[in-house]
C-alpha cells in the first residue's frame, strides 16, 4: 500500500507544522495544568499519602482531612477486635493560633498530633525517625521548611500556640499545608494545646494498619457497619486521599477552572489543527478528485485525511511528551509542586488524540470540493 | 476496420459508449446555459475517437457525462452495456474503478509520491496485492517510456514526463475506456507528439476505447474518428485517412 497520508506529511511537513504544533502545545498545556493543579492540591492529602495507614477512621461525612471532628476513643477497641487489624493509633487535628518569638502577629496553624514513636503510622513517610524522636520532649513542635519565614522562627526558637509555650525542634520538608500552616507535635503535646472543651481529649482520627493491605476495602466495609460506638466512618487511605483532594479542587473552584481551561485549549487547538488540515486537503484537492475519477471511493479519501490527522496527533504528542518531561523535571528542581499520575497522563493523551480526530473529521469536509467533474472544463 | 457509416455498431461488438438524446444545462444565478441538447452518439470499442470544436461548445461536458462524472438532465448514457443513470454514486465509483481511466489537462500528481507510487496508488484500491500492483505499475511506466525516471517526484519531472506518468496511472488499471481532456494542451510540440503516439498505441495494442477531447490538429492524423462539435451538437463525423504506417482502411 502506498502510504499517501504519511508520505504527504513527510514531504509537505511545513504545511502540516502548524497542526502538529497546535496538537503538541494543546497536549502540553493540558498536561502541565493538570500536573500543577494536582501538585498544589495533593498537599491536601499529604497527611494520608505521607503516612502508612491502610484505613482512616473519622467522623461520618468528613470531606477532607482538615475538616475532621473528634470521634469516640472507644472505637479503637472495636478496631482492635477485628482480626484483620494489625495496629491502631490515634491522630489529633487541632486548629490553633500561633504567635512567633519575634512579633509577626497571629498565624492560624493546623496542629497535627502524631504517634511519635519510630514505627508510628502517621507521617511515617514524611518524617524521618530521627526527627520524630525529637517530638518526645514535652512541648516540642516541628514546622515545615517552607513555612519557616511565615512563622518567623528557626529551630531552637520558642513560640506560643493557643497560649502554651512550645519549642521548635526541627524542620520537615514537603509538609506544606493548603490554606494554613502545619505544625507537628506528639499526641500528648497536641492534647495540651487543644483548648476546645468539647474535644475532651478525643482523637480526630484513628489510623489502622492491616495484616493484609489488599483487604482494605473489605475490612472498611465490615467496620463501617457497626453502630455500637458513637458516629464514625471508615475509609481506605486511597479513597480518603482522593476525597480530600477533590474537596479542595471543587471548594476552591480549581476543578471547574481546570475543566474550563482544558475546554478552551481543546477548542483553540482543534480550530488551528482543523484549519491547517483543511488547507492541506484543499492544496491537494485536484489530486484527490483525480483519484475519485479513477474510482477511488470518497470513503477511502476520507480515510486518508483521518490518517493524516492521526499522524499529526501522534507527532504532536511525541513532541509534547519530550518537552513536558523536561519542563516537569525543571519544575521539580525549582520546588514547583507538580504531580502526574498515569490516569491523568492517559487522559491528556486521549484528549490530544481526540482533538486530532475531531480536526480530521472537520477537514474531511474539504473533500467535498474534490469533484472530479470539475477537472473537466 | 473503418466503416463508411458514421454511427452504427458492428455486428459482433456493440458500441463501447452510447449516448441517446442527452441534454445538459448549467444554471448560474439567473443565467441558464443549455450546453448539450438532445445529443445522440455512439463510440466504437477499441478506437481512438477525437472530439474537437471551439472553446465552450461543450466538449468537456460531454466527456464528463460519457464517463459518468456528471449526470444528464435528459436522455441516457450506456457505457459497456450499463446505463450510468441507473447507478448511484457508489456504484458509479465502482464502475469507474473497474472500467475507466482519465487523463486531464493538468497532470494532478501528488507532489509527495514518486512516479511509481502515483501509478501504484489506485491499483491497491482495485484489490491488487502489493506485488501485483508494483508489477503492473512498472509495466505501464515502461509502456510510456518512464522506466528510467519512475523514482522521481513530480517536481523533478518535465511537463511531458508528468503527463506520461498520468497516462501510466490511467493505463495500469487496464481500463476498457480511457478519457482524455486536452492531454497535450499544456505541452510543447515534441512532448505533445509523444503523448499522442502513446494514446494511439494504447487504442491499438490494448483495444482500449480512447475518447479524447482536443483542438490539437496534430492529433487528427492519429485518430480513427474525428467528431467536430459546435454549440453542443455534432457537426461532422469523419474518419481521416490513416497514416501510411497502417496500411488497412480507406478514407470515408
Ligand atoms: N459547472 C458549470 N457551471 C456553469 N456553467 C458551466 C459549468 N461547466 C461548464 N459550463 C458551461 O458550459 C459550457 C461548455 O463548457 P465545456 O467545459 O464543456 O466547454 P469546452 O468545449 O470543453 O471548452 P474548452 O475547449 O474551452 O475547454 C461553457 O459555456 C461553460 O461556461
Ligand atoms: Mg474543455
Amino acid at each position: 500500500m502506498v502510504a499517501l497520508a504519511r508520505k504527504t506529511l513527510v514531504y509537505e511537513w511545513r504545511r502540516f507544522l502548524p497542526a502538529i504544533l497546535a496538537v503538541g502545545f494543546a497536549g502540553l498545556l493540558q498536561l502541565l495544568q493538570a500536573a500543577l493543579v494536582l501538585g498544589i492540591f495533593s498537599s491536601a492529602s499529604v497527611y494520608i499519602t505521607g503516612s502508612s495507614a491502610d484505613l482512616w477512621i473519622g467522623y461520618p461525612g468528613t470531606q477532607s482531612v482538615s475538616l475532621g471532628r473528634p470521634i469516640d476513643p472507644d472505637v479503637e477497641m472495636r478496631l482492635r477486635m477485628d482480626p484483620a487489624v494489625a495496629r491502631v493509633e490515634p491522630f489529633y487535628w487541632v486548629d490553633a493560633d500561633w504567635r512567633g518569638a519575634h512579633d509577626t502577629g497571629g498565624e492560624s496553624v493546623y496542629v497535627t498530633g502524631i504517634d511519635a514513636r519510630a514505627d508510628g503510622l502517621m507521617f511515617s513517610q514524611a518524617l524521618p525517625p530521627a526527627l520524630r524522636e525529637r517530638l518526645a520532649e514535652p512541648d516540642a513542635v516541628i514546622v515545615d521548611r517552607a513555612d519557616v519565614d511565615k512563622l518567623g522562627v528557626t529551630v531552637g526558637d520558642t513560640a506560643v500556640i493557643n497560649g502554651h509555650r512550645v519549642r521548635v525542634v526541627g524542620e520537615s520538608s514537603g509538609l506544606r499545608a493548603l490554606g494554613g500552616v502545619n505544625v507537628v507535635t506528639s499526641l500528648d503535646t497536641a492534647r495540651q494545646l487543644d483548648n476546645d472543651p468539647t474535644d475532651l481529649g478525643r482523637p480526630t482520627y484513628l489510623l489502622a494498619r492491616l495484616h493484609d493491605p489488599a483487604q482494605a476495602d473489605a475490612v472498611a466495609a465490615r467496620l463501617r457497619g457497626d453502630k455500637g460506638f458513637g458516629p464514625y466512618d471508615v475509609w481506605t487511605a486511597r479513597t480518603f486521599a482522593r476525597r480530600s483532594v477533590l474537596y479542595w479542587m471543587l471548594d476552591t473552584g480549581a476543578g471547574a477552572g481546570v475543566v474550563f481551561l482544558a475546554g478552551i485549549v481543546f477548542l483553540v487547538g482543534a480550530v488551528i489543527t482543523s484549519q491547517t488540515l483543511m488547507a492541506a486537503v484543499a492544496g491537494s484537492v485536484r489530486e484527490y478528485a483525480t483519484l475519485n475519477a479513477l474510482g477511488v471511493g470518497v470513503g477511502n479519501l476520507r480515510w486518508v485525511v483521518l490518517e493524516q490527522a492521526f499522524w499529526v496527533g501522534a507527532i504532536g504528542l511525541l513532541g509534547a511528551t519530550v518537552l513536558g518531561f523536561l519542563l516537569l523535571v525543571a519544575a521539580r528542581s525549582q520546588d514547583v509542586p507538580v504531580v502526574l499520575n498515569i490516569p491523568i497522563t492517559l487522559l491528556c493523551v486521549v484528549l490530544a488524540m481526540a482533538l486530532a480526530a475531531v480536526s480530521g473529521l472537520v477537514a474531511m469536509r474539504s473533500l467535498r470540493r474534490a469533484d472530479p467533474a470539475s477537472l473537466l472544463r | 476496420m473503418s466503416r463508411p457509416a458514421p454511427v452504427t455498431a458492428t455486428a459482433t461488438v456493440g458500441p463501447a459508449l452510447r449516448a441517446e438524446g442527452i441534454a445538459k444545462a448549467f444554471v448560474s444565478g439567473k443565467v441558464r446555459t443549455q450546453v448539450l441538447d438532445g445529443l445522440t452518439l455512439s463510440i466504437e470499442a477499441g478506437e481512438l475517437t477525437l472530439i474537437s470544436g471551439p472553446s465552450g461548445c461543450g466538449k468537456s461536458t460531454l466527456l464528463a457525462i460519457l464517463s459518468g462524472l456528471q449526470k444528464v438532465d435528459a436522455g441516457r448514457v450506456i457505457a459497456l452495456g450499463s446505463e450510468l443513470g441507473g447507478l448511484d454514486s457508489r456504484a458509479l465509483e465502482r464502475f469507474r474503478l473497474l472500467h475507466t481511466g482519465f487523463v486531464f489537462q493538468g497532470f494532478n500528481l501528488f507532489p509527495a509520491l514518486t512516479g511509481l507510487e502515483q501509478v501504484e496508488l489506485p491499483l491497491h484500491y482495485l484489490g491488487l496485492s502489493g506485488r501485483q500492483a508494483r508489477e503492473r505499475a512498472t509495466q505501464s511506466l515502461d509502456e510510456v517510456g518512464m522506466t528510467p525516471r519512475m523514482h522521481l517526484r513530480p517536481s523533478e519531472l518535465s511537463g511531458g514526463e508528468k503527463q506520461r506518468v498520468a497516462i501510466a496511472r490511467a493505463l495500469a488499471k487496464q481500463p476498457e475506456l480511457l478519457f482524455a481532456d486536452e492531454p497535450t494542451s499544456a505541452l510543447d510540440a515534441a512532448n505533445g507528439q509523444t503523448i499522442i503516439d502513446i494514446l494511439h498505441r494504447i487504442a491499438r495494442t490494448h483495444g482500449t476505447t480512447v475518447l479524447c477531447v482536443s483542438h490539437d490538429p496534430r492529433l487528427i492524423r492519429h485518430a480513427d474518428r474525428v467528431l467536430s462539435m459546435e454549440d453542443g451538437r455534432i457537426l461532422s463525423d469523419r474518419r481521416p485517412a490513416p497514416p501510411a504506417a497502417t496500411p488497412e482502411g480507406t478514407a470515408p
